[in-house]
C-alpha cells in the first residue's frame, strides 16, 4: 500500500524509543577488558635479568634498557623506558621475555597532558614496575568494572 | 475546576481592573494589556524553545538507543542553559563581503512572523490575544512572510551555500504553503468561519481530525515542510549545503534562527491542535492544560518524524508537493464541499 513504509518506519523508531539504551556511560561504567588486552606495559623489575631480548625483539626500537652489575657480577636494572609514542603494541617484547617479567596490563586510559608522559618509565614509575604477582591481583579486581 | 480553567483569564481581568483603578485612560490600559499579552506569548515561545531543544536531543537519543544529553544537571536538564551561554559568548562574525544590514536584520525578522502568528492562537478558553474574525486567514498571511528572512539571510551572506539554501527555502515554503492552506480550508468550510475561537467551539462534540483525516495528514506533511524540518530540511541540508542559510551565522544570530525554528514548531503544532484536535476541549483538566498536552503530542510527532525519515531530494520534494499534495488537497476540498452541501440539504 502507498505509504506503508512510512508507518513501518515510524513504528520501528517508536519501538527503539522505548527500548533499552545501549550506550556505555564511560567514566561511570567501564567496559569489560579481556585478559589478552594489550594496554600499557608493566615490568617486574626484580625478576628482570637485563638480557636485552625485549630491546632486540622490538621492531621499532622503542625500548631503552640500561643496567649495571652488582658485586656478584649479576646484572640489575638502572633504567627501563618504553617510548609508547611509536610502540606498535605488537607484543614481541612480551613474547621474547624469558622470565615473563614484562607484561601487558589492561590499562587503556593512556592519554596524557604532556608529551613526555607518553614514555612509560617502567623502572622509575612505581605504578608500572610493581611485581607482576601483585599487579595480577589488581587486574582481577578490575575485571568486574 | 472552573477557577483553574479561567486562571489566566482571571489574572488578565485582574490586571485590567487594577490598571483602570489606577486612573489610566482606556488607550493606556489597552496598550498595557497588549504588552502583557506580548510578554506572555514571548515567554511561552522562548521557554518552549529552550525546553524543546533538550527534548529534541533526548528524543533523538532515545530513538538512536542513546540516553541523550545527561551530563549537565540532573537528567541533562541544564544542557540548553550551557548551550545558550556558549552561544552568547561566541564571537559574532560577519563575512567580509556580506550585505551587513540585511545580514543583521534577517535573524531578527525571522522571528517576527512567528510572534505575530501567535497572536491568534487560542491557548485556552478565552486565552487568545486578539480574536480577529479572519483568524486563520491572518495566520496564513503572516506565516507566509517567513520566507523573506530566509532569502535575506541566504542572499546577504554572500556564500553560495547560503544562497542555495535560501532559494530552496523559498521554493519549498511557497510550494508547501498551497497544500497547507487548502488543507485548512476544509475545516473552514465545515465551520463556516475563519475565527479561531469559532473553529475551536465547533469542535466541542467531534474533533475535525475525524471529519478531515486527509486534510490533517496533508497539514502535518506541509507543516513539516513549512518548518524546514526533516525529512524536508533541504534548505539546511548539512550533507549538501554545509548548513544552508545558517552557514555564515554565528553566536546569537544563529541562536535566533534556532529559536525561530522551535517557535515555528510550537506554532504549527498549536495550529494543528486548534484546527484538528479540538483545541482546548477536553474532560476534567483545565482547557489550557489540554491545549498544552495536545500541542506536546503534536510536537513529539514532528520530532519523531524528524528522527525517522531521511531527507527528501529537492526534485522529489517539489514533485510530491505539486503533483501529489496539491491535487489531493483540492480533491479533499471538493469532497468536503459535497459533504457540507449534502449535510445542509438532507440535514443528517
Amino acid at each position: 500500500m502507498y505509504g506503508s513504509g512510512v508507518v513501518k518506519g515510524l513504528a520501528l523508531t517508536l519501538k527503539k524509543f522505548f527500548s533499552k539504551k545501549i550506550t556505555e556511560q564511560y567514566p561511570e561504567e567501564r567496559p569489560f577488558i579481556d585478559h589478552r588486552w594489550r594496554g600499557s606495559l608493566q615490568l617486574d623489575k626484580d625478576a628482570c635479568i637485563c638480557c636485552n631480548m625485549c630491546v632486540n625483539a622490538c621492531p621499532n626500537g622503542v625500548i631503552t634498557l640500561e643496567s649495571g652489575k652488582d658485586e656478584n657480577n649479576k646484572r640489575f636494572l638502572t633504567r627501563y623506558e618504553v617510548n609508547f609514542e611509536r610502540c606498535l603494541v605488537c607484543g614481541l617484547c612480551v613474547e621474547a621475555c624469558p622470565k615473563q617479567c614484562l607484561k601487558f596490563t589492561r590499562e587503556y586510559e593512556l592519554a596524557t597532558y604532556f608529551r613526555d608522559d607518553v614514555k612509560l618509565g617502567l623502572y622509575h614509575n612505581p605504578k608500572l614496575s610493581a611485581p607482576s604477582s601483585t599487579y595480577a591481583q589488581k587486574t582481577e579486581q578490575k575485571k568486574e568494572g | 475546576m472552573s477557577v483553574l480553567d479561567n486562571l489566566f483569564v482571571k489574572i488578565a481581568a485582574l490586571v485590567r481592573t487594577t490598571l483602570t483603578g489606577l486612573g489610566l485612560g482606556d488607550i493606556w490600559v489597552n496598550l498595557a494589556m497588549v504588552i502583557l499579552y506580548l510578554a506572555g506569548i514571548l515567554g511561552v515561545m522562548i521557554t518552549a524553545a529552550l525546553v524543546l531543544v533538550l527534548v529534541e536531543r533526548k528524543i533523538a537519543g532515545f530513538i538512536q538507543l542513546r540516553p541523550g544529553p545527561n551530563r549537565v544537571g540532573p537528567w541533562g536538564s541544564l544542557q540548553t542553559v550551557a548551550d545558550t551561554i556558549k552561544l552568547l559568548t561566541k564571537e559574532d562574525i560577519i563575512p567580509a563581503c556580506a550585505d551587513r544590514k540585511v545580514f543583521m536584520l534577517a535573524p531578527v525578522l525571522v522571528l517576527v512572523p512567528t510572534i505575530l502568528a501567535f497572536a491568534v492562537i487560542p491557548f485556552g478558553k478565552g486565552m487568545i490575544a486578539t480574536d480577529v474574525n479572519i483568524g486563520i486567514f491572518y495566520l496564513i498571511a503572516v506565516s507566509s512572510l517567513a520566507t523573506i528572512p530566509f532569502l535575506m539571510a541566504g542572499w546577504s551572506s554572500n556564500n553560495k551555500y547560503s544562497l542555495l539554501g535560501g532559494m530552496r527555502a523559498v521554493a519549498q515554503m511557497v510550494s508547501y504553503e498551497v497544500p497547507m492552506v487548502f488543507s485548512l480550508l476544509g475545516v473552514v468550510m465545515i465551520v463556516g468561519s475563519l475565527q479561531m475561537s469559532a473553529i475551536v467551539e465547533a469542535q466541542s462534540k467531534v474533533w475535525f481530525v475525524l471529519l478531515q483525516p486527509v486534510a490533517f495528514l496533508i497539514y502535518v506533511i506541509a507543516a513539516t515542510a513549512e518548518c524546514n524540518r526533516a525529512p524536508f530540511d533541504i534548505p539546511e541540508g548539512e550533507s549538501e549545503l554545509v548548513a544552508g542559510v545558517f552557514t555564515e551565522y554565528t553566536g546569537m544570530k544563529w541562536a535566533l534562527f534556532f529559536l525561530a525554528e522551535y517557535a515555528n514548531l510550537v506554532l504549527v503544532s498549536a495550529i494543528a491542535t486548534t484546527m484538528f484536535l479540538g483545541g482546548w476541549h477536553g474532560p476534567v483538566l483545565p482547557g489550557w492544560f489540554w491545549f498544552f498536552i495536545k500541542t506536546s503530542i503534536m510536537i513529539f510527532f514532528f520530532m519523531w518524524m524528524r528522527w525517522t525519515f531521511p531527507r527528501v531530494r529537492v526534485d522529489h520534494l517539489m514533485h510530491f508537493g505539486w503533483k501529489f499534495l496539491v491535487p489531493l488537497s483540492l480533491a479533499n476540498i471538493f469532497i468536503t464541499g459535497i459533504g457540507v452541501y449534502l449535510y445542509k440539504t438532507i440535514g443528517w
